[in-house]
């Protein structure tokens, strides 16, 4: 088994471009340390309508309300700033950026945990004696002995059976080679929709790990 | 003394559900994910529904019945079927945390 760099096509040049925007640098560095409430709020904000700030701080009142201590307080105004700024990208490239900041923040949370020399980016796995696939994984780590490939989604909707396929062949294809290959979905939703959706799933996902909203920490080696 | 029904957190939770299913009827315009938009309405309507009865008649902060008449106002913002779908989980998140409950 072996990783290689994906090909670089017309699509993959336009989504480097959004992956290297200081935006996706910022609004990372925002999520790496926020609660699980705050990422819900940037999920809601990144993919609303209000534009206005005083709009969420309504609606998430337990992050803004005057028991709220002024750390807290003002590490929750930052999220909101930048998840606002994505918003404001318009639709089409607003939903690029949603999908590089994800892949962006598994990078950074699974460096907690390997360290981020063993991080990559749109890496493909090939095995002995099997066809590669073309698509590549969002982000892999590449420590000898304990290889992981994980594949990374704005919603659940985002689950379907070619990700599973993929991930479960892998895994096997590494088993095949004696190789124990650690393969997931991350996923910036909720753990119940992604049981919804997982749960009408054709392809298996036994030996798949999912990492919703609530057990992103999880990446970096936190018990939640 | 017994808090008026306006509110309570169960009846928060009755004008959340009833936009709630405004939303997942738009997001069923979205024909190949019907199965997925009623599954995910009815996984997160039952949750939701067990709050309101855990908390039946419970006074509401005026703070969390603002959160959740804020979010309620989002959603009937929603034109997109797409941006719907999304919605339909992400509300019911905003809804439980605004009354101090995990999703």
């Amino acid at each position: 088994m072996r990783f290689q760099d994906a090909a670089r096509d017309g699509r993959a040049v336009v989504y480097a471009g959004i992956q290297a925007d200081p935006l996706v640098a910022r609004a990372t560095d925002a999520l790496v340390a926020a609660s699980h409430p705050e990422r819900v709020m940037a999920r809601a904000v990144m993919n609303g309508e209000s534009t206005d700030p005083k709009t969420w701080m309504a609606m998430f009142s337990t992050l803004f309300g005057s028991d709220v201590g002024e750390a807290d307080r003002r590490r929750a105004e930052g999220i909101l700033a930048v998840a606002l700024e994505v918003a404001d990208r318009g639709e089409q490239v607003r939903s690029q950026f949603r999908g590089a900041i994800v892949e962006a923040l598994t990078a950074r949370l699974l460096g907690r945990r390997v360290g981020e020399p063993a991080i990559r980016r749109e890496r493909r796995i090939l095995f002995d004696g099997v066809l590669a696939e073309i698509h590549p994984y969002d982000v892999t780590v590449e420590l000898d002995g304990s290889p992981e490939a994980w594949d990374c989604k704005w919603g659940a909707r985002g689950i379907g059976d070619d990700v599973l396929h993929q991930l479960d062949d892998a895994r096997a294809h590494a088993a095949g080679e004696e190789i124990g290959l650690r393969t997931g979905l991350v996923v910036f939703d909720a753990d119940r929709s992604c049981q919804v959706r997982l749960a009408r799933a054709n392809a298996p996902y036994d030996g798949l790990e999912i990492v919703s909203l609530e057990t992103l920490d999880r990446l970096g080696g936190a018990t939640p | 003394m017994t808090p008026d029904a306006d509110v309570t957190v169960d009846a928060a939770i009755e004008r959340a559900l009833d936009a709630y299913a405004v939303l997942a009827e738009l997001g069923e315009e979205i024909e190949d994910e019907w199965t997925y938009v009623n599954d995910l309405a009815a996984a997160w309507r039952g949750r939701l529904e067990a709050v309101a009865a855990a908390r039946d008649r419970e006074a509401i902060a005026p703070a969390a019945a603002t959160a959740v008449d804020s979010a309620i106002a989002e959603i009937g913002r929603i034109s997109d079927p797409h941006r719907a779908i999304d919605w339909l989980s992400t509300y019911p998140q905003v809804v439980l945390l605004a009354l101090g409950e995990q999703p």
